[in-house]
C-alpha cells in the first residue's frame, strides 16, 4: 500500500459525488414537479445494489486475486463495495428526506408493492372428499414499508454499513494474514448489508424472515473468516446452530400468524381494524412467544447469548458491523414490530390478555443485562468485553420493549409510548457509540499488532502474544490519541454521561420501567426495573475498567511501548462517530426524537412551539428534575451510581498516570490524574475468589449447555446415525447388490454368437405374433 | 392348378427347415445357405398369395426379392472371406466379437 501522507484522499471525490447524487436528482427540479421516479421506488435499489455487488466482487477477487490493480485500486473488493454502500446510503438519506418533506398521508407507513413474488391457489377438500379451489389469487408480494421505526434503523444500518466498510480498507487491506482473501470478506460483507437493508425495509413477516436468515449466514461466514483457526471455526458453528434454536421459534411463530391472519404482510396485518376482534388470543400469544424466542436468539439475550462473545473471533469489522451495531438489533426490530398486536388503546387493534409475553420480554431483558455485566468485570479481552457490553446494552432495549408492550397492553397510551420511543433510541445510540468503540478496539489492535511485528523479529508468529488482551495494554492514551479519545467518548455513551448519547435513552428506559412497576401497577416489573438499575452502575464500572486497563498507566508490554497511530482510514470513522456520539443524543432528544419514534409525531415539532433556547431547558429540566419525585430519585440514583460508584470503583482498581514524558490528548487528558484520586484497592483476593473464576468461566453457561448436549442431541444423533448407516444405507445397499446381480445374470446372455441374436430374434418375434394372435382373436 | 394352401403350407415347412439349419450349423456358408432357404419360402409365401388374390403384385415382389438375394449373396460370400482374412475359420462357434 502506497503510504503517501494521506491515501484517503484520492478516493474521496468518487465516494462524495455517489453520495450526492440522489441530491442532484431532488435539487435538479424532478423531486419539485412531482416526478414518477422518487424516493419511495427506487429504495428497493437500497437492498438490490449491494445484493448485486456481492457475485461481482467475489468473481472479480477470484479471477483477479493477485493482480496490482486489483489490490492498489479496487483494494482488493473493497472500493467496489464502498461505492455500493455509498449509493445505498445516500438512497437511505433521499428517502428519509421525503419522509420528512412528504409525510405519509393517511397511513401508517409509506408503502410500495414491488410485484408478486409468488401467486398461488390453494386447494381443499370438501367433507363429501372431493377437492375444490378454496382460495384463489394468494400472493406473496415483494415491497417496501417505511415508518419511523424502519427507517431509523434503515439510516443506522445504512451509515455504520458505509463506515465501517471505509474502516475496513485501512483494518483489513494493511494485515498480511489477510493477503488474497480481502475479496472474500467485501464478498460477504455487501450480502450482509443486503441482508440487513432488506430486513429493515421489508413489507412482511416473510421477506423479514428470509433476509433475517441471509444475515445468519452472513454471520457464520465472516465469523469463520479466518477459517484455518480452530476456535474461529468452532465459534462460527457454534454461532450458526445457537441463532438457528432461535429461527426455529420465529418460523413456528410465522406459521401461526400466517393461520391467523391469512397473510403476512404488514399492510394485511396490521391494517386489519379486526385485528384483535377474531383472532383467537391463545393462540396468538403463542405466536408473540415464538417471535420473541426468534429474536433472543438473532439478539444474543439470555439463554440463547453464548453465541456473541465466541463470534468476536471474527475480524474487528465484522464485530463492530454484525455483532455490535447491526445484526443483533434485528432481534430488537422484531419485537418492536410487535406493538399493533398488544395495542389496545384508542388508536390500537391489539389483543388483550399479552401482558404475560411483555412480562416474559422485560425479564428477559433484565435478567442478561445483568449477567452480561457481571460477566464484563472479569474479561481481559477487549473485545469480549464489548461483546459482553453489547449483549447488556440490547437487554436494556428489551427490557424497555418489554416495559412499553406491557404498558400497550393495559391502555396506558402515553407511557408506553414513551417507552418505545426510549428504546428505539437507545438503539441508535448504542449501535452508534458500539460501533464506533468496536472500531476504536480495532485501531487498538492492529496497532498492537504492528507493534509486536516491529518490535519482535519479522515473521516471528510463534510466541504466544495476544494483541487483544488488556493485560499488555496500558499507556497507549499518550500513543493513540484519536483513538483514546473517541473510546473515551463511546464508553461514555454507553455509560451514560449526562448530555452525551445513551444517557438520554437510557435514563428513560430506566425511568419507565420504574414508573411502570409504581405508578401503572406492573408488580411483575420490579424485578428487571430493579436488575436494569443495578446494571447501570455495573456499566460504569466495566467501561471504565476497559478504558483504564487500555489507555492509563505505564505500558504493561515493550509492544504497547511502541504502538502509534498510522494506519489510514481507520481514524476518519473514529471522529466523525465520536461527533454523533458526543452530539446526536441531545440533538435528536430536542428534536423530540422519542415521541417520533413512539407514535410518528413529526421530527422537530416540539423546536417550533416555544422557541429553541426554551426547548432546550424544558429537555434538560425534564430529564433531570421530572417533576414526579420518585421519578427524580430514581433518575439521580442511576446517575450515581453509574457516573460516580461504578467509574470510581474501577479506577481505584486501575487508573493510574501516564510514564513521564507522555501526554494525551487535551480533551481526555484530566481523566489520568482524576484516576489517581480514589486511592488504589487491593483486588488479588476478590479476582482469586471462586466468584471471579465462575464469572470466568461465563458462569458455566457452555458447560451446561455441553452437558445437555452430551445427554440429550449426542445419544440421538447416534441412533439416527445407525438409523441411517443400517436402515436408509442398507436399503440403498440392498438395491445396489440387488442390481448388479440380476445384471450379472443378464450380462450372460450376451455371448456375442449371432446365432444367439437370431434365436432371441426369433422368440421375440414369436412372442408378439403370440401376443397380436391373442389380440386379434 | 396347385391349391395356394399347399404353396404356403410347403413355405411354411421350407422356412423352419432353414430355421433349424441357422441354428445347427456352424459353418457360416451352410448358414448362408439356410438363410437363402428361409427367403425362398418367403417367396414362395408371395407366390401364394397372389395365387389366392388373383393379383400380379406377389409376382413382382418374388422377382426383385430373388434380385436382391443374389446381390446379398455376393455381400455375404465377400464378407465371409474377409472374416476367414481375420480369423483362420469361418466356424460361427469363433467368431463372438459381437459381444465387444
Amino acid at each position: 500500500m502506497g503510504e503517501s501522507k494521506n491515501p484517503e484522499m484520492k478516493f474521496l471525490i468518487p465516494i462524495g459525488l455517489l453520495l450526492l447524487f440522489p441530491f442532484m436528482r431532488i435539487y435538479g427540479g424532478e423531486f419539485a414537479r412531482g416526478s414518477p421516479f422518487d424516493a419511495l421506488e427506487s429504495a428497493f435499489l437500497i437492498p438490490l445494489i449491494p445484493l448485486l455487488i456481492f457475485p461481482i466482487i467475489a468473481i472479480l477477487g477470484q479471477v483477479y486475486n493477485k493482480e496490482d490493480w486489483w489490490k492498489e485500486r479496487f483494494k482488493e473488493g473493497g472500493m467496489i463495495a464502498i461505492c455500493g454502500l455509498a449509493i445505498a446510503l445516500s438512497l437511505s438519506v433521499w428517502l428519509a428526506i421525503q419522509f420528512f418533506t412528504q409525510g405519509t398521508g393517511d397511513e401508517d407507513a409509506l408503502r410500495w408493492n414491488l410485484f408478486n413474488w409468488i401467486s398461488f391457489d390453494v386447494l381443499g377438500q370438501t367433507a363429501d372428499g372431493t377437492w375444490v379451489t378454496m382460495e384463489q389469487d394468494i400472493a406473496l408480494g415483494v415491497g417496501i414499508w417505511v415508518d419511523p421505526l424502519s427507517l431509523m434503523l434503515l439510516f443506522v444500518a445504512a451509515f455504520l454499513c458505509f463506515l465501517i466498510c471505509w474502516f475496513s480498507l485501512g483494518y483489513m487491506n494493511t494485515d498480511p494474514i489477510n493477503e488474497d482473501r480481502n475479496h472474500r470478506f467485501y464478498a460477504e460483507f455487501v450480502l450482509f448489508s443486503a441482508g440487513m437493508l432488506g430486513m429493515v425495509l421489508a413489507d412482511s413477516f416473510l421477506w423479514l424472515f428470509v433476509f433475517w436468515e441471509i444475515m445468519g449466514l452472513c454471520s457464520y461466514l465472516l465469523i469463520g473468516f479466518y477459517y484455518e483457526r480452530p476456535s474461529a471455526a468452532y465459534a462460527a458453528k457454534k454461532a450458526f446452530l445457537t441463532t438457528r434454536v432461535g429461527d426455529v421459534f420465529l418460523l413456528i411463530g410465522l406459521l401461526i400468524l400466517y393461520d391467523l391472519y391469512g397473510s403476512l404482510d404488514y399492510a394485511v396485518i396490521f391494517g386489519d381494524p379486526s385485528i384483535g376482534g377474531t383472532v383467537d388470543a391463545g393462540m396468538l400469544k403463542w405466536a408473540m412467544l415464538m417471535l420473541f424466542i426468534g429474536a433472543v436468539g438473532k439478539s444474543a439475550q439470555f439463554p440463547l447469548h453464548v453465541w456473541l462473545p465466541d463470534a468476536m473471533e471474527g475480524p474487528t469489522p465484522v464485530s463492530a458491523l454484525i455483532h455490535a451495531a447491526t445484526m443483533v438489533n434485528a432481534g430488537l426490530y422484531l419485537v418492536a414490530r410487535m406493538v399493533p398486536f398488544f395495542d389496545v388503546t384508542a388508536h390500537g387493534s391489539g389483543v388483550e390478555g399479552l401482558g404475560d409475553v411483555a412480562i416474559i420480554i422485560a425479564w428477559t431483558g433484565g435478567i442478561t443485562a445483568c449477567m452480561a455485566a457481571m460477566i464484563a468485570f472479569v474479561q481481559n479481552d477487549i473485545k469480549k468485553v464489548l461483546a459482553y457490553s453489547t449483549m447488556s446494552q440490547l437487554a436494556y432495549i428489551f427490557t424497555g420493549l418489554g416495559v412499553s408492550l406491557w404498558l400497550f397492553n393495559n391502555d396506558h397510551h402515553h407511557a408506553a409510548v414513551i417507552a418505545f420511543g426510549a428504546s428505539m433510541f437507545h438503539l441508535f445510540n448504542h449501535a452508534m457509540a458500539k460501533g464506533m468503540l468496536f472500531m476504536a478496539s480495532g485501531s487498538v489492535i492492529h496497532e498492537m499488532h504492528h507493534a509486536h511485528d516491529h518490535v519482535s523479529d519479522p515473521g516471528d508468529h510463534d510466541d504466544d502474544f495476544d494483541a487483544q488482551d488488556m493485560r499488555n495494554m496500558g499507556g497507549l492514551a499518550s500513543k493513540l490519541p484519536v483513538t483514546a479519545t473517541a473510546m473515551a467518548i463511546g464508553s461514555a455513551s454507553i455509560i451514560g454521561l449526562p448530555l452525551i448519547g445513551g444517557f438520554w435513552s437510557k435514563e428513560g428506559i430506566i425511568a419507565e420501567t420504574w414508573s411502570a412497576t409504581a405508578l401503572y401497577g406492573a408488580s411483575w416489573m420490579l424485578f428487571p426495573a430493579f436488575l436494569i438499575l443495578l446494571t447501570a452502575g455495573m456499566t460504569g464500572f466495566y467501561m471504565t475498567r476497559m478504558w483504564m486497563m487500555t489507555f492509563a498507566g505505564k505500558p504493561k508490554s515493550v509492544f504497547a511501548a511502541h504502538a502509534h497511530e498510522a494506519t489510514p482510514w481507520i481514524r476518519t470513522p473514529l471522529v466523525l462517530l465520536s461527533v454523533i456520539a458526543l452530539l446526536g443524543g441531545f440533538l435528536l432528544s430536542l428534536l423530540g426524537a422519542v415521541h417520533w419514534l413512539g407514535e410518528g409525531e413529526s421530527l422537530g415539532s416540539a423546536l417550533g412551539h416555544d422557541g429553541t433556547l426554551m426547548t432546550v431547558l424544558e429537555t434538560i429540566k425534564h430529564a433531570f428534575l421530572p417533576a414526579d419525585t420518585f421519578l427524580l430519585l430514581i433518575t439521580w440514583t442511576a446517575v450515581a451510581i453509574s457516573l460516580v460508584l461504578g467509574p470510581m470503583m474501577a479506577m481505584r482498581i486501575h487508573g493510574g498516570r501516564l510514564a513521564k514524558g507522555e501526554s494525551a490528548h487535551v480533551g481526555i487528558a484530566w481523566l489520568l490524574p482524576l484516576s489517581t484520586r480514589f486511592g488504589k484497592s487491593d483486588v488479588t483476593a476478590l479476582a482469586n475468589s471462586g466468584v471471579a473464576d465462575a464469572l470466568q468461566r461465563r458462569l458455566f453457561f457452555d458447560e451446561w449447555y455441553d452437558a445437555a448436549v452430551a445427554a440429550t442431541v449426542i445419544p440421538l444423533a447416534n441412533v439416527l446415525a445407525w438409523f441411517d448407516n443400517r436402515i436408509i444405507d442398507g436399503a440403498i445397499r440392498g438395491i445396489e447388490w440387488g442390481s448388479q446381480s440380476i445384471s450379472g445374470e443378464v450380462r450372460k446372455l450376451t455371448t456375442g454368437s449371432a446365432r444367439d441374436y437370431i434365436l432371441m430374434a426369433v422368440v421375440g418375434t414369436l412372442s408378439i405374433a403370440a401376443l397380436m394372435w391373442r389380440v386379434a382373436v | 392348378m396347385i391349391p395356394a394352401e399347399y404353396l404356403a403350407g410347403l413355405g411354411a415347412i421350407l422356412f423352419c427347415i432353414g430355421l433349424v439349419g441357422v441354428f445347427t450349423r456352424a459353418n457360416a456358408i451352410i448358414v448362408l445357405m439356410c438363410v437363402e432357404i428361409m427367403l425362398n419360402a418367403v417367396n414362395l409365401n408371395f407366390v401364394a398369395g397372389a395365387l389366392h388374390h388373383g393379383d400380379v403384385t406377389g409376382w413382382v415382389f418374388t422377382a426383385i426379392a430373388i434380385a436382391i438375394a443374389a446381390a446379398e449373396v455376393a455381400v455375404g460370400l465377400a464378407i465371409f472371406l474377409a472374416l476367414y482374412g481375420e480369423h483362420e475359420s469361418i466356424s460361427l462357434d469363433d467368431i463372438t466379437n459381437l459381444k465387444h
